[in-house]
């Protein structure tokens, strides 16, 4: 499979009040951006608990997505922080298990933010159709 | 108390009161020049003249400034007081004829023209000294004096020049009675249309008509005490000692169940595009300025003047100035089509002048206003599609002198064009205000990108926001109209009502719980509970969440170590199963 | 006077006047040829020469008195000096030829008390005049200085002192005749606000023109002001004095300095004063030039650093004068009578004047009069003896018109009233006043009109401009009367410029505007003729305003006398006069613009004037 015609499969958990909003934002505003991820609501970015992450790389996915509220501006005061917290201790897990570090993301995308949203799922997927597909391990890729 | 009498009458004042004082309190009506109540007296104008009998002998004295004595006789119109007064304020009017209040003056006392040569026919001043008194008595600065004597004599700021005392106050402009001082700005420049500027930014005022509370309050950027510790002129003059110097801003505490936020929105500053000239030609002018123009108890009484005090006859009005530009802002403002047609409609009904109209579109949108439009049409209002480029006072034919010249390409002819006007208002939007992005923080909302407030939805949910109990209401959330804002405020405040009047308050659903038999007491989620909602039960060793104070983020959810906390609707399970699904397809 | 000089007997004493007109007519260089001369004939140890303030006699300087004998020399010039030297000092043969002799007489008077301009005057202020040297406070000492300090500084009380002043009958020489008792009493019984000092103030503004009494005093014999202000401080308890000398006066200046510095090292001024544990200092503030500044509120108000402009009064400067403080303020004529009433009792100065005015004035005689001068004379004497018997009467034996008193406040009184006694209330009620003593004498050549005019664009220009009867009245007036004199007043302007007048009397903020209507109130009062003559004839009487006159050539007197000498025509500025040497000339009227060359430059008076 060439990575030209490679069509990463990409997790988004997004969280309720910004960034779910924004890539509502982007859809009501007929925006177009790649279709390669899949999102996933929480109400909060501090809710993605690490075994989802894990979860989605298990089951198949390419990359895998956190966006919340920018810094200051959690729903929830600082779920945002944890989710900050959780990610670079996950970031360097991921790489022990051998799944680049650039396959997972952390974005802070607005409620009013459609245009980033749309320029971060973009990109995203840009990075890691170049990246070719993740291969776990022989026996990956399927749940058992 | 002293007893004496003016003009026959019998009166009692307290001791250390002058004639003046005595007078004006028994309605005896003396005039004066160079007097002013909270300056001291200075007997300069010798208008106040009158005749005082006293022990035996008469004399000429100022009202202003002689004390009341006992057994005082006084006549304020005697033929030797109205000789001395009429024959000094003829005098005035040969040195001021320009003077309103000696003119207005001279009438009341019969003079119809003075007999004695006049020096300068637009002089006003009178050197009655209230500036040079209220800039050394109120404001402490003695930024200007009297130079040279006899008539030679005049008031200026040392050598002449711009003096490095004058705290720029222009108390001296607000104390002269006759007009004579006019301020300008640091570049020479005559402060543009300096009566708009008078009235309203005293220091001391009431913020706006409407105001509630309907009392005064001092600004304390532009108050003068709070800049030299002198002057004080507004707790002399308040009988009931109601000025407080030393009052602090107060933080008040209210408790609300629900909150609306209509903190509105900044007029957009016309200086920012430097081409088109406000703040540089006086005649430029911005909507909110022709607003107070035309005002009836405005400066002019409603009258529509040039800087100068003539009538325009030709204006210009420019529109989008700071919206639908991408250099300021992008949005549409959607409030200045409608009022600047307004303001043409005023102008052609009061001045009689040619308007002409520069537009991009005419958004006539609400009901009615396409018909007011074609109102204008009729009226004669010119309309010329085309962005203004600039305004400049650089004349290339002669009927261009004097005026100033837009130029503007129209868009309909395909041409650029040079239009001479004697005014021109800026048709300036609406922006956000200048703490919105602070006010966002407080109340935990969000901001759209051009830092409007942002609704919860914008079809849906236009007054909510994300925050429950927090509504929008009017230019705070987006630029719109005075029939728009009701109608929002109406909905804001339904609303609100309605949250209020359930007096149950729904709760979140997606709160999270813990199960006891799985919970090893390891109290990580105490800890990360923004709400303080987890506590942990000591006896039973295991914690738990309070309902009523967790918000559903699931940060604790996420931590537990042994999965014994669980958000409702996102279960780690659902959230797997979520993630399954996805790969299914 | 070295050292030694100082101990030494001299046989003669020569008093050299160097008073400012003396010292302008180079009476320093005629000391100095003094000296060189007695050292080139060895006489410089029987003969000192003396420097001494102003002697009075100003009209006839440099002046010289020898001593013993008060030998009277006048207008000396440094070429008379080797010969008065010899023929005085050495031969002992007074040189009659220098000496005074009245006008229209041939023999000259040799001893001064014999002149009539001395022999009339009563001294009092100037009691040490041409007898001391002002920069010496010794000299003053020896003539009885300090004496009244002492006294009242040692056996009087203040309350004696000012009982003493008030049974004088004193009053301010300045002008306004305030007794000067009552005045002290005020400031003696002022409370000064915050515990604060009160001050005297010496006002030796002098600013009328034609006046320099004051001036006189402060050169002549400065330490007479200051023994003056000592007795006052005592009297009302205060701790500084100030005197105010306006800055063209520097050699005034000058001699207070010294005067002060030795009056300190003496131990007569600051503190401690002769062991009795009472302090007194002065200070010099010099005026920067503005008439005004002689009215008290407006010279505190100079003193205190501030724009020298007057206040209304009250209160008065007793109650609240400088910097707030209880302040006495007189003037330098008035301190200088102070020692003498203080020494010689208050009943002997009493008994000089009349019932109202007590004392001596010192005037100034200036204008059209023989001897002009300084001159001190008991109140009570009548203008007829002031300037005929003093003054010597009117030169070229022109007659007299009028003599204006008081300075430019002041008022012209004509001949009618020449038997008037002076005193404050006479003069007053003439329309005129006393003023600080100037007095100016006009003959039949002046023109009132013009007086007044002159006077008026004096107060004009002083006026500081703050109340508007002074400022805009006093510019009115002289627009009018200037027009007056160029032909170009009406009926009307007379009524108008009357009505003015006692506006602007009747309504001025302070003294200066208050009296500046008084030139025209007078010489309308008294000449109102000439006024109408102006107006009506377009005239001028005395030929003064030249825009009135008419110019014309009596041709036959320009041909049979002068034989048509041409001077005229070629002075002429404007070709206004036609005619050919030899010939009768005449003038173009038409072209004439009245200068009055052709009058001024005609040998044979075939210019007339009309």
């Amino acid at each position: 499979m060439s990575n030209a015609t490679f069509e990463p499969r990409l997790v988004g958990f997004l969280c309720n009040w910004c960034s779910y909003t924004g890539a509502d934002l982007a859809g009501t505003a007929r925006m177009t951006y790649a279709p390669n991820v899949r999102i996933i609501r929480v109400m909060c970015s501090g809710r993605v608990d690490p075994q989802f992450v894990l979860k989605a790389f298990k089951e198949g996915a390419d990359g895998v997505l956190i966006s919340g509220c920018h810094l200051g501006d959690c729903h929830y005061k600082e779920g945002n922080y944890k989710a900050l917290r959780r990610y670079k201790l996950l970031s360097k897990m991921l790489e022990q298990f051998g799944i680049e570090k650039e396959r997972f993301r952390l974005e802070w995308v607005s409620a009013a933010e459609g245009i980033k949203f749309q320029q971060v799922c973009n990109e995203f997927t840009e990075q890691v159709r170049k990246m070719g597909p993740l291969n776990l391990s022989p026996n990956g890729g399927q749940h058992e | 108390m002293i007893n004496l009498t003016i003009d026959g009458k019998k009166i009692e004042v307290e001791d250390g009161k002058t004639i003046l004082q005595a007078a004006a309190k028994n309605d005896i009506r003396i005039p004066t020049l160079c007097y002013h109540p909270v300056l001291e007296p200075y007997a300069a104008c010798r208008i106040c003249v009158v005749e005082v009998g006293l022990r035996g002998k008469t004399d000429l004295l100022t009202a202003c400034n002689t004390k009341a004595q006992e057994g005082m006789e006084v006549q304020t119109r005697s033929k030797r007081a109205l000789g001395a007064r009429r024959m000094n304020v003829e005098m005035l009017l040969a040195r001021a004829p320009a003077a309103e209040p000696i003119q207005k003056l001279a009438k009341e006392l019969g003079i119809e023209k003075t007999r004695f040569a006049v020096k300068d026919p637009n002089e006003k001043c009178i050197l009655c000294g209230l500036c040079v008194r209220a800039c050394e008595q109120i404001v402490g600065a003695s930024a200007i004096s009297f130079v040279e004597r006899g008539t030679e004599r005049k008031v200026t700021p040392p050598f002449g020049e711009p003096s490095e005392a004058c705290i720029g106050c222009t108390a001296c402009a607000y104390f002269c009675p006759t007009g004579a001082i006019t301020y300008e700005d640091k570049y020479g420049r005559k402060v543009i249309h300096e009566e708009l500027h008078l009235g309203p930014t005293t220091a001391i005022r009431v913020p706006i008509r409407q105001a509630v509370p309907m009392v005064p309050f001092i600004d304390t950027d532009a108050c003068i005490h709070f800049k030299t510790g002198e002057c004080k002129v507004c707790a002399k003059v308040c009988d009931r000692e109601a000025v407080n110097y030393d009052a602090q801003d107060e933080v008040i505490e209210v408790e609300a169940g629900t909150i609306i936020l209509a903190s509105g929105f900044k007029s957009f500053d016309a200086k920012r595009i430097p081409a088109y000239g406000y703040g540089r030609f006086p005649n430029v002018i911005s909507a909110l300025d022709f607003e107070r123009l035309v005002n009836a108890s405005g400066p002019t009484g409603g009258k529509i003047k040039l800087a100068d005090g003539s009538e325009p006859t030709a204006v210009g009005i420019v529109h989008c100035v700071g919206s639908r530009d991408e250099n300021y802002n992008e949005y549409c403002s959607r409030v200045c089509c409608m009022y600047a047609l307004k303001f043409a409609h005023l102008i052609h009904e009061k001045a009689h002048a040619d308007v002409y109209n520069f537009y991009i579109d005419l958004r006539c949108f609400g009901k009615g206003y396409e018909e007011f439009y074609h109102r204008l049409l009729k009226e004669g209002t010119k309309f010329i599609r085309g962005r203004v480029s600039d305004i400049s006072d650089m004349a290339l034919t002669k009927h261009e002198e004097g005026k100033l010249i837009i130029r503007v390409e129209d868009t309909l002819l395909g041409m650029v064009r040079r239009i001479p006007v004697d005014m021109v208002i800026l048709a300036t939007g609406l922006e956000p205000g200048l703490d919105q992005n602070q006010l966002a923080k407080i109340f935990n909302i969000s901001c759209s990108q051009d830092t409007f407030f942002l609704e919860r939805h914008p079809k849906l949910a236009p007054m909510s926001t994300f925050s429950d109990g927090i509504f929008l209401a009017g230019t705070c959330q987006a630029p719109r109209d005075i029939p728009d804002t009701v109608a929002q405020a109406g909905g804001a405040a339904a609303e609100a009502l309605a949250l209020a009047d359930k007096g149950t308050f729904a709760l979140e659903p997606v709160t999270a719980e813990i199960n006891k038999d799985l919970c090893s007491g390891c109290q990580v989620c105490v800890g990360l509970c923004p709400f303080t909602a987890i506590v942990y039960e000591k006896d039973e060793g295991h914690s738990e969440i309070n309902d009523a104070l967790c918000k559903g983020c699931g940060t604790c959810v996420a931590a537990c170590p042994s999965g014994a906390a669980q958000q409702k609707h996102f279960r780690d399970a659902q959230i797997f199963a979520e993630i399954e699904g996805i790969f299914l397809v | 006077m070295t050292e030694a000089a100082k101990e030494k007997a001299f046989r003669v004493h020569l008093m050299v006047c160097a008073g400012t007109g003396c010292v302008s007519n180079h009476s320093f260089e005629i000391k100095e040829a003094l000296e060189k001369e007695i050292k080139k004939l060895g006489l410089d140890n029987e003969v000192l020469v003396v420097t001494t303030g102003c002697n009075g006699f100003c009209e006839r300087g440099p002046l010289l008195v020898v001593q013993p004998g008060n030998i009277f020399y006048q207008q000396l010039t440094v070429k008379d000096v080797p010969h008065l030297v010899e023929e005085h000092l050495l031969k002992g043969r007074p040189v009659k030829k220098l000496m005074y002799t009245p006008p229209k007489e041939k023999t000259p008077i040799p001893v001064l008390s014999d002149i009539d301009f001395f022999r009339k005057q009563v001294l009092i202020a100037l009691r040490n005049r041409g007898l001391i040297d002002p920069e010496k406070i010794d000299e003053y000492i020896a003539r009885d200085g300090y004496v009244a300090m002492g006294k009242a500084l040692t056996q009087m009380t203040p309350e004696k002192i000012i009982a003493e002043i008030t049974i004088s009958g004193l009053r301010g020489r300045g002008g306004a005749g305030f007794p000067t008792g009552l005045k002290w009493q005020m400031v003696r019984n002022a409370v000064s606000a915050n515990g604060g000092a009160k001050y005297l103030i010496c006002n030796g503004d002098e600013g009328d023109p034609g006046a320099f009494m004051d001036r006189s005093i402060l050169e002549a014999d400065p330490h007479s002001v200051i023994e003056g202000m000592l007795i006052g401080a005592k009297a009302v308890g205060a701790t500084q004095g100030f005197v105010y000398v306006r800055n063209e006066y520097p050699l005034a200046i000058k001699r207070m300095t010294i005067a002060l510095e030795q009056a300190r090292a003496y131990g007569l001024l600051g503190q401690d004063i002769l062991g009795t544990g009472f302090d007194f200092d002065i200070k010099i503030v010099r005026g920067a030039g503005a008439f005004v500044c002689g009215e008290e509120t407006a010279l505190i108000a100079s003193v205190e650093g501030r724009l020298g402009e007057p206040r209304t009064r009250p209160p008065y400067p007793a109650q609240s004068g400088l910097w707030g403080q209880p302040t006495g303020i007189n003037n330098v004529e008035t301190w200088a009578n102070v020692p003498s009433i203080i020494a010689r009792g208050a009943k002997w100065y009493a008994s000089i004047g009349t019932p109202t005015s007590k004392g001596t004035k010192v005037f100034s005689l200036v204008g059209k009069i023989n001897n002009t001068g300084l001159v001190e004379v008991p109140m009570g004497i009548t203008l007829r003896e002031i300037i005929y018997d003093i003054g010597g009467g009117i030169p070229g034996g022109k007659a007299f018109k009028a003599v204006q008193t008081g300075g430019p406040s002041g008022g012209c009184i004509p001949k009618e009233q020449l038997d008037l006694p002076i005193d404050y209330e006479s003069l007053t009620q003439a329309g005129s006043m006393m003023g600080s003593g100037g007095m100016v004498v006009m003959d039949e050549d002046t023109c009132m009109v013009d007086v007044a005019r002159y006077f008026l664009s004096f107060t004009q220009d002083e006026s500081c401009g703050k109340c508007t009867p002074c400022r805009e009245g006093t510019k009115a007036m002289l627009d009018i009367l200037t027009r007056i004199t160029e032909g170009k007043g009406t009926e009307e302007d007379l009524s108008l410029l009357q009505d003015m007048a006692l506006a602007v009397k009747d309504s001025a903020l302070c003294g200066l505007g208050k009296t500046a209507p008084n030139p025209v109130l007078t010489t309308m009062r008294y000449f109102l003729n000439e006024y109408e003559t102006h107006i009506r004839d377009k005239k001028c009487p005395a030929h003064v305003c030249r825009q009135l006159n008419v110019y014309t050539i009596d041709e036959e007197r320009c041909l049979n006398k002068g034989k048509g000498c041409d001077l005229c025509r070629r002075n002429c500025a404007s070709d206004a006069i036609q005619g050919a040497k030899n010939e009768a000339h005449r003038i173009d009227q038409s072209k004439c613009i009245k200068c009055g060359v052709c009058f001024d430059v005609c040998n044979f008076g075939a210019v007339k004037v009309d």
